[in-house]
């Protein structure tokens, strides 16, 4: 029983902070609308793959940096960038 | 044995249906697409010639003096290679062929279905739902499968031709500029693709009507590529990589993109049952062939195959192959060695032929076409190591497979003759 408690509070703790991780800011669709043609915004189409090539909707002018190749596109952009990310 | 898996005399729209699953798959449209945006009008008698090469080795492979030979195409080819590496290309080409199409075509639909029908539907859901349907219906006995079949290659085939006989229409019969304009690029590199379009073709159980399918797969995929000149420049069909939905978007609107939507989905279900028809069928012969036990053969077609698979596929969508390019390498790759198997087929059949001096020369010929065809798909691809590296561990592990059978198989029929003799 004690194991029992013991293992479900770390899992608990493990996915409530997962969850605080996933926190990260947010533009809808009409945001994102608004703010196209700005030249302080890049979009970053993040899929790679049939991900991307099977999908139809892709945004006008959007720069292809498939999300399991971080660590190559990033270096490209500096920290205060406004970076916008889609994958789907 | 299961006699009805190892049937080859069909109705005439089964012996359609059973040939062209690969054919009417997204990834077909993708080929074609691309091809005519490359060679444009040349597409045309291009794909004919393919398509007659291809109803010639079909012709090859039905002379009168190999049908009659036990367990077809597999005993011909073990006559010429040897049981073992026989059975290992017979594995390699097929097997993972249903793997690597499974993943990539399940979930181009899964978008699809997203994208056109249902915005809310999650992609991969749809994937993995389609997934175990079509596992299921494995399972179903086969006059039930067979018509499934030939529900889903009528489907695809009768939107696509819908929305040919639509563009038409409202084109008012005349087709544009585009169709008349100049290949861009012109070489074997181009051309070579469209070999891979009858992926599974001639392993159908079809071996009556050799040139059925291909005279069928010509007019179909004339009119798509005529109509598709008609409404997208060469330039968008070569950059596009869903160049049938730009088409569809182009000649229809949102109607055109649903009923090609249909004819996605509908094509992902013709080439998984197709192809997966087409290995039951080749192992049925493989152990027809080594006199394996009847009981063995039928659970391991109808159960034991489909569900390892599906649970490959399943594993391979879920771990994001899908998401990686190195799917569209493999997939190639996989293509390639169906091909290779077709070749071997062919040149078994050649040798066999030689032998009753009887050479058929015009078989001959087309077999040379499609050596050329496959030396030019592997030079023209940038990623060809890593088309060898799998191939060969492809074809490593299918020798390792047969040759435990083997193994498995002779103690079997030693210990059954041992009781036998008691």
């Amino acid at each position: 029983m004690k194991k029992l408690i013991i293992f479900l509070t770390f899992f608990l703790l493990s996915t409530g902070l997962q969850a605080f991780a996933l926190e990260v800011p947010t533009v809808s669709k009409d945001e994102l609308k608004a703010k196209l043609g700005s030249q302080d915004m890049t979009i970053l189409d993040v899929r790679a793959g049939r991900d991307w090539s099977s999908s139809e909707f892709k945004i006008k002018g959007a720069i292809r940096a498939p999300g399991n190749k971080i660590a190559e596109w990033s270096k490209n952009y500096q920290k205060d960038q406004e970076l916008i990310l889609y994958c789907a | 044995m299961d006699s009805l898996i190892l049937q080859t005399k069909h109705s005439f729209f089964l012996s359609l249906a059973l040939g062209a699953g690969w054919l009417l798959s997204p990834e077909s449209l993708v080929i074609t697409g691309n091809s005519s945006g490359h060679m444009t009008w040349l597409t045309l008698p291009v794909l004919a010639i393919v398509a007659l090469l291809f109803g010639l080795t079909a012709r090859l492979l039905q002379q009168p003096q190999l049908s009659s030979r036990k367990g077809e195409e597999f005993t011909l080819l073990a006559e010429f290679t040897g049981t073992i590496p026989a059975t290992a290309l017979t594995i390699a080409s097929s097997l993972p062929l249903i793997v690597l199409s499974a993943t990539a075509l399940l979930v181009t639909s899964g978008y699809t279905f997203n994208e056109v029908f249902l915005y809310w539907f999650p992609n991969f859901g749809f994937a993995f739902l389609l997934l175990a349907i079509l596992t299921i219906l494995q399972f179903c006995p086969e006059k039930i499968l067979h018509r499934a079949q030939i529900f889903f290659v009528a489907l695809a085939a009768g939107g696509l031709l819908s929305l040919c006989l639509l563009g038409f229409v409202k084109i008012g019969g005349a087709t544009s500029q585009q169709v008349a304009e100049l290949p861009t690029h012109f070489s074997w590199a181009t051309i070579a693709p469209l070999f891979l379009l009858f992926a599974g073709s001639t392993l159908g159980s079809n071996r009556e009507r050799p040139f059925l399918l291909p005279i069928a797969a010509t007019v179909l995929f004339a009119l798509w590529i005529v109509i598709s000149l008609s409404y997208v420049t060469p330039d968008r069909l070569i950059s596009s990589t869903i160049p049938y939905m730009t088409a569809a978007r182009k000649i229809l609107g949102d109607p055109g993109r649903q009923i090609m939507g249909a004819v996605v989905i509908s094509g992902t279900c013709a080439a998984y049952t197709g192809l997966m028809l087409a290995a039951r069928r080749l192992l049925a012969t493989i152990i027809d062939s080594k006199s394996g036990s009847q009981l063995f053969s039928i659970k391991m077609q109808r159960w034991l195959l489909p569900t390892l698979l599906a649970l490959i596929t399943a594993i391979l969508m879920a771990t994001g192959l899908a998401g990686e390019e190195l799917l569209e390498v493999l997939l190639r790759a996989a293509l390639m060695l169906w091909l290779l198997h077709h070749i071997f087929l062919c040149i078994s059949a050649l040798v066999w032929l030689k032998k009753d001096s009887r050479l058929p020369l015009a078989g001959g010929g087309a077999t040379l076409a499609m050596v050329a065809a496959l030396f030019s798909l592997f030079i023209s691809n940038a990623e060809h190591t890593k088309i060898l590296i799998f191939s060969f561990s492809m074809l490593g592990i299918s020798t390792l497979l047969a040759l435990i059978w083997l193994t498995i198989n002779k103690r079997r029929n030693h210990s059954a003759k041992e009781q036998e003799t008691q």
